[in-house]
């Protein structure tokens, strides 16, 4: 793509610089201001490390393990098998659960958006959805259905569903009608009004809808964890306040912070950049 | 090709349309002019189906049209190229044939070299015109145009209107433009129809353009 100022003095003979040039891209914080933010960035990470050492010092180490010790817990934790099969037993549960709960909860946002009768249908769901504390939901899916895996699943996909349902519907009911008309006049056949129109203009709320959810899809996956399996990062943690094991306890914090930044910076906002480039393009 | 026969339409307790009757043939420009709020973007949206009339009848040749909006109408997410794209598309063209018979027609308007531009990127002017390249680009046999330099200043709007005489004639389309400015349809059309403020249909003769011209300005004089 030519630069902006190149496509400036590229403007056609005889247009008007008034209204034919194309418009200046707004100036974003340039490199100096980026590496400034990011330098306000890395501080902040800095305090937290030199707070949470400071307190380490005055608080009794059986509730709060220094950095160093936690460093020396996670060392010891990674040189076995044990994290990396814990990590690996909750990642399969939150990937299962978000996707199945984020698929219905999109599914279903799609179809509320588009017809207003199935959306004052589904909004006492919502509600009930939404308000109910995710702890109440979990012990409720222990009563049902036991201790183990499919609870822990059912617990995510449950507390993300309505999640991922409202920021969808939302995007359907914010697509441009006018776009849409656009596409009838020039006779756009369903796959293209869906590929063309519904799914760019529902992408955006429905990807801040699946980052909202991954994050509680997190957490609720170790609340799980914690009440109702004998397995994973969340059950680790538990076990290890059981015993009075705090550094491995806050090792296991520290895990599951990584473990977030993984899906964050190595699947949400990759994702989000590839599907939002228009709005790169024109910021 | 296109057909209106006492056509009514109402939206909710205004009528907007009032029994109007006219008949566009094969390859004739016609202008309708009148103020705004008559319904002079009723009727070009009954042609296009968007509407249909809850009075009289509508007949239009089934025929592709092309359409410009009153504002450019582009998808956001996509680029100049692919929003030209997008409706040779809809007419069954592979990906590939559509882009490149798009970037001919950006290049028809102007606007080689912009084909990467997202529609926020480019100004008014340059997004309405690849929103003309758009309407032309599907070789439509009907183009219906709803005042489609409203928004613009005077000189760009001479030299856009300059374009679309030229495109229009290379293709021998039939045209309904719809606008509130006179000297703008006098400029383009072959015939020239008046929505009055009190919602009739008359047909202006045009055998005197000049005369026409004078009329209307002696008619806004007072106003200047």
């Amino acid at each position: 793509m030519a630069s902006t100022t190149a496509a400036r003095e590229s403007v056609p003979k005889g247009s008007d610089a008034r209204g034919s040039g194309p418009r200046g891209s707004g100036r974003g914080p340039g490199p100096r201001g980026r590496r400034r933010r990011l330098l306000f960035g890395v501080a902040g990470g800095v305090a937290i490390l030199v707070g949470w050492q400071l307190l380490s010092v005055v608080v009794n180490p059986a509730i709060l393990a220094s950095p160093v010790q936690t460093a020396i817990a996670l060392g010891e934790l990674a040189s076995g098998s044990t994290l990396w099969i814990q990590v690996l037993i909750t990642l399969r549960r939150l990937v299962i659960g978000l996707a199945v709960g984020a698929a219905a909860g999109a599914t279903l946002g799609v179809v509320a958006g588009l017809e207003p009768r199935l959306r004052s249908f589904f909004e006492p769901f919502r509600w009930v959805g939404m308000t109910i504390p995710a702890v109440v939901i979990a012990v409720l899916a222990m009563l049902w259905f036991g201790l183990g895996d499919f609870t822990v699943m059912f617990i995510v996909a449950l507390i993300v569903l309505p999640t991922m349902y409202v920021n969808t519907m939302a995007g359907v009911l914010a697509i441009d009608q006018k776009l849409v008309e656009m596409g009838h006049v020039y006779r756009f056949p369903r796959r293209l009004l869906l590929t063309e129109i519904y799914l760019p203009g529902v992408a955006s709320p429905a990807l801040a809808g699946l980052t909202l959810a991954t994050g509680i899809g997190v957490r609720a996956v170790v609340l799980a964890e914690v009440l109702a399996a004998m397995s994973g990062v969340g059950h680790a943690f538990s076990r290890a306040m059981s015993y009075l094991e705090t550094p491995k306890l806050y090792a296991w914090v520290v895990v599951l912070l990584a473990l977030m930044a993984v899906i964050e910076f190595g699947f949400l906002r990759p994702v989000k950049r590839r599907a939002l480039r228009w709005r790169k393009a024109t910021e | 090709m296109i057909t209106f026969a006492a056509v009514s339409k109402w939206f909710d307790s205004l009528q907007v349309l009032r029994e109007i009757s006219f008949q566009v043939a094969q390859g004739e420009i016609v202008s309708i002019v009148g103020p705004s709020g008559v319904g002079k973007t009723t009727i070009l949206r009954l042609i296009a189906g968007l509407i249909q009339p809850d009075e009289g009848r509508v007949e239009v040749v089934d025929a592709v049209q092309g359409y410009v909006f009153q504002e450019p109408r582009l998808l956001p997410w996509r680029t100049a190229l692919d929003n030209v794209a997008a409706p040779l598309r809809a007419q069954g063209c592979s990906k590939r044939q559509a882009r490149s018979l798009a970037a001919d027609w950006l290049a028809r308007v102007e606007l080689a070299g912009f084909e990467h531009y997202h529609p926020a990127e480019l100004s008014g002017g340059m997004a309405q015109r690849v929103s003309i390249a758009r309407a032309f680009a599907v070789q439509p046999r009907i183009l219906l145009m709803d005042e489609p330099f409203s928004n613009m200043d005077v000189e760009l709007k001479a030299s856009l209107l300059v374009l679309l005489q030229r495109l229009i004639r290379q293709l021998g389309t039939t045209v309904v433009y719809v606008t509130h400015e006179l000297l703008e349809a006098l400029q383009l059309a072959d015939r020239l129809l008046e929505l009055t403020p009190e919602r009739d249909l008359r047909e202006v003769e045009l055998s005197d353009r000049a005369a026409v011209a004078r009329a209307w300005l002696a008619k806004i004089q007072p106003l200047l």
